[in-house]
């Protein structure tokens, strides 16, 4: 099957300002590829820039240099988007974290389902609209009386599968997918896992998944990106990467991985990671087999 | 769902004594909320309760005590003070809803606009709306009416609506200052939510409830705003009957005697705006209350 460029991203940077003077460099020089339909798992510490990323992603924040090129276009100029905004507001999706947060209170299930259908007018009757809410409801594994409940009403998995549904109802090209099931319960991430992968095979989106648990990625992803202080220093496809790490952090981040043997298990090594000076300049090497390496500049394998 | 269901799944139901539960209108403002609806159900069928048409001056019978025949007794022109009152209360009570009205709409624009604005937009907005505070709103209202030229019933709505949406705003532009940052917002927005979308659908109803108060106190500030640029004499002229203009008569009555011409008007407006007070003092205590049941 011939791959298909959805998003390009190229050198993209992103500032926090704190004062006028001072700033924190959330995202510095990211470059990669998303390609359409498959699952792009993002990997790094709290801090390393993964949610900046999908923001950016969603035009909710403005990079500080850089350029998203969605389907060849440019998301970051204003006159593009504004040309687009139609279609980039139906076509990208994105489920937050906290679905506490995410959803609003005072709105009851059936209100935030259809608020993103009301938006962009979809439907033409409210039968028509309570019908495909009722669907999508059942798709994320949920009964239809809970279209009638509030979210503080219902638990926290449930919750997510709302928001899941919410962002799945609008037959999104690209989800964005920050951090999912970080709030949840180890029960209820593998559902949502599940339901995750059960639902990219249905209706064959790009999924762009943020997370920090690497078990979760390798069961998930086609291909996982490992970020570190803002930069993205590994890509690779997810075999690929767990087998063959070649970066220093990525090699400690999967030494940290329990193994369910305690044989092995006691005979693992935790691999200290010093850290490297972010400040030099890198390049992102590609070594093969579309395994992309952030090395010191002019090494070469 | 029976008792026996939870003893079936090795549940003991402990029985709870019954609670009786208080009757509805305990601590509500019934007897405001009654008082308010006869005046104002009084100013609406007005004509059918006037027993003289309130405009007509009937120079025999100028300042009558109250009798038979004048309920409420004769201004100093010879007006039917009894039939005024009715009549009059419409144009004190259309101005009090219009001044709200006008003032929330502006207050509710502008307090979520400087909410949802980059930081020197909000400050530059702010510090507007506190020069606009720190002047004296009856000096606003006097200069802004002698622009408008002579006082009517809308102009005098609109004048004082224009210059009482300043603390709400406020409040509103503090309350969306700490929503516009939620999640639920900002997804909105992804979807597509315009301005307006995401005032109607998130942000108001988050502030709804700490303006109401300000709001039902804005309508008693309105018509008691009326009310002194009337007797002031910068208000309604006197041939328009409001509750404020027949006040504005009461300092000639006062003089020659007749008590009741400042005293009928003044309790009417008294009692409505305490009415006025108590229903507001009830929404702002039944809102806390839920806020904390969230």
């Amino acid at each position: 099957m011939e791959t298909k460029t959805l998003v390009e991203i190229n050198n993209l940077t992103h500032l926090f300002r704190l004062t006028k003077s001072v700033a924190i460099k959330a995202l510095s020089d990211v470059s990669f590829s998303i390609n359409q339909g498959e699952i792009l798992g993002i990997v790094g510490e709290s801090g390393s820039g993964k949610s900046t990323l999908a923001r950016c992603l969603m035009n909710i924040h403005k990079p500080y240099k850089g350029e998203i090129f969605y389907k060849g276009i440019n998301i970051c100029d204003k006159k593009q988007f504004a040309a687009n905004k139609k279609m980039l507001q139906k076509n990208r999706q994105i489920i937050f974290q906290d679905s506490n947060s995410s959803l609003n209170q005072r709105m009851s299930i059936r209100e935030i389902l259809a608020e993103p259908l009301e938006i962009q007018k979809l439907f033409k009757t409210a039968a028509e609209r309570e019908e495909h809410m009722r669907y999508h409801m059942s798709f994320v594994g949920l009964e239809p009386r809970f279209l009638d409940l509030y979210p503080p009403e219902i638990s926290g998995g449930q919750r997510q599968r709302v928001s899941i549904a919410r962002a799945l109802e609008m037959r999104p090209e690209l989800l964005v997918a920050d951090e999912p099931v970080a709030s949840l319960d180890v029960s209820i991430q593998a559902q949502i896992i599940n339901l995750f992968k059960h639902l990219q095979e249905e209706h064959h989106f790009t999924l762009l998944f943020i997370a920090h648990d690497l078990a979760m990625v390798e069961f998930l992803c086609d291909r996982v990106g490992v970020m570190y202080h803002g930069h993205l220093v590994e890509l690779a496809e997810t075999k690929e990467l767990f087998n063959n790490p070649v970066h220093a952090y990525t090699k400690a981040l999967l030494s940290a991985i329990p193994v369910p043997d305690p044989r092995i298990e006691r005979g693992r090594k935790i691999l200290e990671f010093e850290g490297v000076d972010m400040t030099v300049r890198h390049d992102f090497n590609d070594i093969g087999n579309g395994h992309f390496v952030l090395q010191d500049e002019g090494v070469t394998v | 769902m029976t008792d026996n269901d939870f003893v079936l799944v090795g549940i003991k139901p402990i029985k709870l004594p019954e609670t009786i539960n208080p009757p509805w209108w305990r601590g509500r403002p019934l007897f405001s909320a009654a008082i308010l609806a006869l005046i104002i159900l009084g100013c609406i069928f007005a004509n059918s309760i006037m027993t003289k048409d309130p405009t007509f001056m009937d120079l025999l019978n100028y300042s009558k005590a109250p009798n038979s025949e004048f309920l409420f007794g004769t201004d100093t022109l010879g007006r039917d003070i009894f039939s005024m009152i009715w009549y009059g209360g419409r144009i004190s009570l259309f101005i009090g809803v219009v001044a709200t009205l006008i003032s929330t709409t502006i207050a509710v624009i502008f307090g979520s606009i400087s909410g949802l604005a980059p930081d020197w937009l909000d400050t530059l907005m702010m510090r507007l709306t506190e020069i606009f505070l720190s002047v004296p709103t009856l000096l606003v209202v006097v200069i802004l009416q002698a622009i408008l030229g002579k006082a009517n019933t809308v102009s005098i709505s609109i004048v004082i609506g224009v210059t009482s949406w300043m603390s709400i705003a406020k409040v509103i532009r503090t309350e969306v200052r700490q929503i516009r940052n939620s999640e639920y917002v900002i997804a909105s927005g992804c979807m597509g939510g315009g301005f307006f979308h995401i005032l109607r659908k998130h942000l108001a109803p988050n502030f709804v409830s700490s303006i109401m108060f300000m709001v039902v106190m804005n309508i008693r500030t309105a018509i008691v705003s009326e009310s002194t640029l009337s007797f002031m004499g910068i208000g309604l002229p006197l041939e328009i009957i409001s509750w404020g203009s027949m006040l504005s008569l009461s300092e000639k009555a006062l003089l020659s005697g007749s008590w009741h011409v400042i005293l009928v008007p003044g309790v009417f407006l008294t009692v409505t705006l305490m009415c006025i007070t108590n229903i507001g003092n009830y929404l702002r205590s039944e809102v806390n209350r839920k806020e904390s049941n969230m």
